[in-house]
């Protein structure tokens, strides 16, 4: 019989789904993904930890007890640092015992600690520590992480090179056929979004942001499509360019997007985070102040778990309609 | 060059100590206060926690004394503390303020950053005199950790309620004056004596609680609102796991020699939570663990939005080792009023817990 494990539509599933899935096909696992998120997802996950947890987290762990009793065992990797010196967010580094402390009946939890300080010995220990749930030989192991590893480095080619969003790359990862993109009108604007995956993809979350957008013909650019850019090094593996050492690896995202987006001077930068998101609550203001200073429109949106879908609307007629009316009022004047 | 540093409980008069004998020209901020926060809530990012909040408070307030340069500290980790000063300099330039910051990285250069620091302060100063007032500054700190811990344990027996605060008080400013360490050591032993001249009250058994939490606000009394001196009106000997001079010489001195001094708490937390989480979670979680039984409650203090904090607050519950907490989240919105109620309905549970009445 096989392996059911499951993975949480959550947090770092926007960033890593494709290389778990690989990893763990290979290895003759069948995958279960937790549905959508929704509303009643959320409330039961709010009501499981303490009210200033960040939202993503209680959304998290709404996916956590949803698919407790679809899975035999429950796949939540922690990754603590993808480059020297710079290390995730704090809450990532606890999923697996935070899920284990607050959801009640949750199966056993696979981990896997993804942490480059450590060398990559550790790493290796770590995969294969995985692997073995699964298959004793480490060659199999060995291979599996190949295939994974490589399906990664694609599932990044092609959202940059296609301008696609993560859920838009998954899915074309997974049915192996490209999605059409509905072009509608297009009158011109180019709006940048600046925000964690796990905020911005959740439909749920953000309130449909981008489709609302593209339905309004305006090109949408997400953190994802940004290409990277050289660090001092000549490492392509930082989008931080001009601001500061990198600090918070999933800050990229925020940051590195938004320096982006002030280089290549979009029409508008919206930033979306999540109430009580501790490093958002900094970079943020960073790419405000960024934006303040190269005189581009920025609106700040804050999501919670009780964010109203119709002020969500209404502010991001305001903020089109300001962006409309300033360009109008430029091309007169020229 | 006007040196400045944010403060942290009662630390200034370490650094002070530190920076007298070097001839630098500095300037102590207001200690933090109404006004400070009112600053620091206008100018900071809305989302951000209160140490960050107050530190920015208490270098706007040093800037317009006409400091130009802010000792800080730095790191890297998890936590938001070790981005603080990128942020900070960004806001204070903004407001147009021309500063420099000076910093230390923590957990990475451990002490010899430090002494680098005070060296690039005192315009190259000899080594000896660096260390030597390095030296008499970590005094001064144990000193005002001694009488602090002999404060709180008498409060919380003494017959007339108010009599340990004052001399207390009065043994932080004789220790800010005291020059060197012959007088450090004659003010500390003169308010010990007073302190425990203090009449008690006869036969009382006090409850214990140990305080812990994030570092700032467990260290910082206007961030915290005294909460160790409320519990000791309330008749509670408190307990910290955290001291600044303990943290301080066992964070630069022995952890670079390989020493942990966290390691049973870490041991307690593993079966809970098992990795660091950054900041002071890990070893909330393990206090907890390991103080069950020593200790009748616990208060565990965290600034608003701490992520290490909050997932040290969910994990707790779920530990097998019964403790009863009171979570305390302290930000600018923090009511007095509020928290003495908590303070007072909590000391009565663990009380009705332990002895099966209300009346002591």
């Amino acid at each position: 019989m096989t392996c059911k494990v499951g993975i949480p539509r959550a947090l770092l599933y926007y960033k890593y789904f494709p290389m778990w899935r690989a990893f763990l096909e290979k290895l003759g696992a069948e995958i279960v993904v937790s549905e959508n998120t929704n509303q009643k997802l959320i409330s039961q996950g709010a009501s499981l930890v303490v009210s200033d947890t960040c939202l993503p987290v209680k959304v998290f762990i709404g996916h956590v007890l949803s698919l407790s009793d679809k899975c035999d065992k429950l796949l939540i990797p922690v990754v603590r640092s993808t480059a020297e010196k710079v290390y995730n967010c704090s809450r990532f580094l606890a999923l697996p015992d935070l899920a284990k402390a607050v959801v009640p009946g949750v199966p056993p939890i696979l981990e896997i600690e993804f942490d480059y300080s450590r060398g990559t010995g550790y790493l290796y220990r770590q995969i294969y520590s995985l692997g073995k749930n699964f298959t004793l030989n480490p060659f199999k192991i060995k291979e599996a992480a190949e295939y994974a590893w490589e399906t990664h480095r694609r599932y990044h080619d092609i959202t940059v090179q296609h301008h696609l969003t993560r859920i838009e790359a998954i899915d074309l990862l997974h049915n192996d056929k490209m999605l059409e993109i509905k072009e509608s009108k297009n009158d011109g604007l180019t709006i940048g979004i600046a925000g964690h995956p796990y905020v911005l993809h959740d439909e749920q979350v953000s309130h449909n942001l981008i489709k609302r957008l593209r339905a309004d013909g305006i090109t949408v650019l997400t953190p994802e499509m940004a290409p990277e850019a050289p660090d001092s090094n000549g490492n392509g593996h930082t989008q931080f360019a001009g601001l500061a050492k990198n600090y918070w690896e999933s800050e990229e995202d925020v940051v590195g997007a938004g320096d982006y987006y002030t280089r290549i001077k979009v029409d508008g930068i919206i930033g979306i985070m999540a109430f009580a998101c501790g490093p958002d609550s900094m970079m943020m203001n960073l790419v405000q102040r960024q934006a303040r200073s190269a005189n581009i429109p920025f609106m700040s949106l804050t999501v919670e778990e009780h964010t109203a879908e119709a002020g969500v609307v209404t502010r991001l007629e305001a903020f089109l309609d300001m962006i409309h009316r300033a360009k109008r009022r430029n091309e007169q004047c020229v | 060059m006007r040196i400045t540093f944010p403060h942290i409980g009662n630390a200034y008069i370490a650094v002070k100590a530190m920076l007298d004998p070097l001839g630098v020209d500095y300037v102590v901020p207001p200690k933090c206060n109404k006004r400070t926060l009112s600053l620091a809530t206008k100018y900071s990012p809305e989302g951000v926690c209160i140490p960050f909040k107050l530190n920015l408070g208490n270098m706007i307030e040093a800037v317009e004394l006409g400091a130009d340069h802010i000792l800080n500290v730095t790191g890297h980790g998890t936590c938001r503390m070790g981005y603080y000063f990128k942020v900070q300099e960004q806001i204070l330039r903004d407001m147009g303020y021309d500063v420099t910051m000076m910093l230390t990285g923590l957990s990475e250069h451990k002490l010899r950053g430090f002494l680098n620091l005070l060296r690039s302060v005192s315009n190259n100063a000899p080594w000896t005199k660096i260390i030597s007032s390095f030296a008499f500054g970590i005094a001064k700190m144990t000193a005002l950790d001694d009488i602090e811990i002999m404060a709180n344990n008498m409060r919380a027996i003494e017959k007339v309620k108010g009599t340990a605060t004052p001399i207390y008080r009065k043994g932080l400013q004789a220790i800010d004056d005291a020059a060197d360490y012959r007088s450090l050591k004659e003010v500390v032993k003169e308010c010990g004596e007073k302190l425990s001249e203090i009449e008690i009250i006869p036969d009382y058994k006090p409850l214990k609680i140990l305080v812990v939490g994030e570092i700032y606000v467990v260290l910082d009394p206007f961030a915290n609102m005294d909460v160790e001196l409320e519990l000791g009106k309330l008749g509670v000997i408190t307990n910290r796991s955290l001291y600044l001079s303990r943290w301080v010489k066992k964070g630069l001195f022995f952890n670079p020699l390989g020493i942990d001094q966290w390691r049973d708490v870490h041991k307690a937390a593993m079966p809970y939570l098992k990795r660091d989480i950054g900041g002071d979670g890990w070893e909330t979680v393990g206090e907890k663990v390991i103080s069950s039984g020593h200790y009748d409650g616990m208060v565990h203090l965290a600034p608003f939005t701490c992520m290490p904090e909050g997932t040290a607050q969910c994990i707790m519950p779920s530990t097998r080792e019964d403790l009863p907490v009171l979570a305390i989240y302290c930000d600018e919105q923090t009511s007095k009023a509020g928290m003495l109620t908590r303070l007072e309905a909590f000391t009565d549970m663990i009380l009705m817990k332990k002895t099966g009445c209300l009346s002591r």
